[in-house]
């Protein structure tokens, strides 16, 4: 998925905040426990902002590395768009 | 030992059913199953079920969309934080139910075929339904909702896998599931005559491999392993008593959907029992849960957390002990007991399912 793609979320895909903290990704049968990076991101993910504000905002959030943590996400949003989870939203 | 909560519920509202294929899962005893639980007793079995931590939520039957308050449930199960799921053959999905179970709250919905192709189909389903079949998923696609197509493989279909893929890949499914036929409820008593050869298992595998290399990133192929042809047992419901509930339509609370068949255990029901204990404390569901239950060889083998020891409800059916490992394991002292059942599969005669 490329930096200046709208991610949005595939038909049938919601974010969960669960009651003991976690977040989950619910999906057709299955749900993902998403990690505390993940999960701030796909909360970002309205189809108006981009992979890249997506991520810039993200690693601020966080106490990481800049370039560990964009890259983690990309590949997470890579993932996510091949099984149909994500979207892009100008395709 | 400490019990986990559950993630998943499935609700088989009905077991009526407008088809008749021999490969369905559902028990025999169909008549048993007529005094089906209310639309207030099912309200209340989400409730409790989304106050356990159950996430998601499968609508099943038999066919599920024949009972009339199938949107209040989706809508009910929504509003209490529940992913919903319809498991259906799609025969009664036209414009207005579509409408009124999205507007509802349904999240999925995966439709069965029997077949890709129009005779076959309706020769297995008993019933010439495969054109209002390929409507309905023409009408999901349309709407704002998730679809799954799912096709049971076996003896009859399992050579035209690349005919069923070739079909989700023209109406553009994002998602496919190719489930070989698990041997219970009817599909066991048709079991001569619904087991694929080896030859076919083998192609079908090639098929999906080099289906899904192609189609990667544009469709999902989720394909569900035959039983009777593995080294090692599927993690059966990823351990009894792990995750899953089933409900039964006649509210038999059950740790995996096919458990009715073990004669040797009492299921607790929703009419006289809150899902809650029934998940914690009864002994139908402790029975078998973690490993302790285990004999050899599971007991010290280093996939016991992998796979649980297989099936319980297989393991009953095929060596009348539900305690036993599973016969599909290849270090079950009962495997040769499969083989058999697998080897001899020579029947034509298919019994169709009738209540």
């Amino acid at each position: 998925m490329s930096p200046d793609a709208l991610p949005k979320l595939g038909k049938g895909v919601k974010l969960r905040n669960d009651r003991d903290g976690s977040v989950m990704l619910l999906v057709p049968e299955g749900a993902l426990v998403l990690n505390r990076s993940a999960a701030a991101a796909l909360a970002l993910v309205d189809g108006r902002r981009s992979l890249e504000n997506i991520i810039e905002a993200v690693v601020e959030l966080f106490d990481v590395t800049p370039e560990r943590a964009a890259s983690d996400l990309h590949e997470l949003f890579e993932r996510l768009e091949q099984r149909g989870f994500v979207i892009d939203d100008r395709s | 030992m400490t019990v986990r909560r559950p993630l998943s519920l499935l609700c088989e509202l009905t077991y009526r059913c407008n088809l008749q294929c021999p490969y369905c899962y559902n028990p025999l005893a169909l008549r048993d199953y007529r005094d089906e639980l209310a639309t207030e007793d099912w309200r209340s079995v989400l409730e409790q079920a989304a106050a356990l931590g159950v996430v998601q939520t499968q609508f099943s039957g038999g066919e599920p969309t024949l009972r009339r308050d199938l949107a209040t449930l989706i809508g009910a199960a929504s509003r209490f934080g529940l992913y919903t799921n319809l498991i259906s053959q799609g025969t009664f999905l036209d414009d207005a139910l579509l409408d009124e179970l999205i507007a509802s709250g349904l999240d999925h919905i995966q439709i069965s075929i029997q077949a890709p192709e129009a005779e076959l189909a309706d020769r297995i389903a008993g019933a010439a339904v495969h054109a209002r079949k390929l409507d309905a998923l023409q009408r999901v696609l349309e709407r704002d909702v998730a679809l799954t197509l799912n096709c049971v493989l076996h003896r009859h279909n399992h050579d035209a896998i690349a005919d069923v893929i070739a079909l989700a890949e023209r109406l553009g499914v994002r998602r496919l599931e190719l489930a070989n036929t698990q041997f219970y409820g009817w599909a066991y008593r048709n079991l001569a005559a619904l087991m694929p050869t080896r030859a076919q298992v083998e192609c079908g595998e090639a098929v999906v491999a080099a289906a899904r290399e192609r189609l990667r990133g544009r469709m999902e192929i989720v394909y569900v392993l035959p039983d009777y042809f593995g080294e090692f047992p599927k993690p059966c419901m990823n351990g009894w008593g792990g995750q899953f509930i089933t409900v039964t339509p006649n509210g038999d609370v059950l740790p995996c959907p096919a458990a009715a068949a073990i004669k040797t255990l009492r299921f607790e029901n929703v009419r006289n029992s809150a899902l809650d204990a029934i998940w914690n404390d009864s002994d139908s569901f402790g029975r078998y849960r973690g490993t302790g239950w285990m004999p050899e060889p599971c007991r010290s083998c280093e996939r016991r957390e992998i796979d649980w020891g297989g099936c319980r409800c297989q393991a009953y059916l095929l060596t009348g002990n539900a305690g036993a490992t599973d016969p599909a394991c290849s270090l079950s002292p009962d495997h040769p007991t499969l083989v058999q059942r697998r080897e001899n599969a020579h029947s034509t005669e298919l019994v169709f399912r009738r209540a």
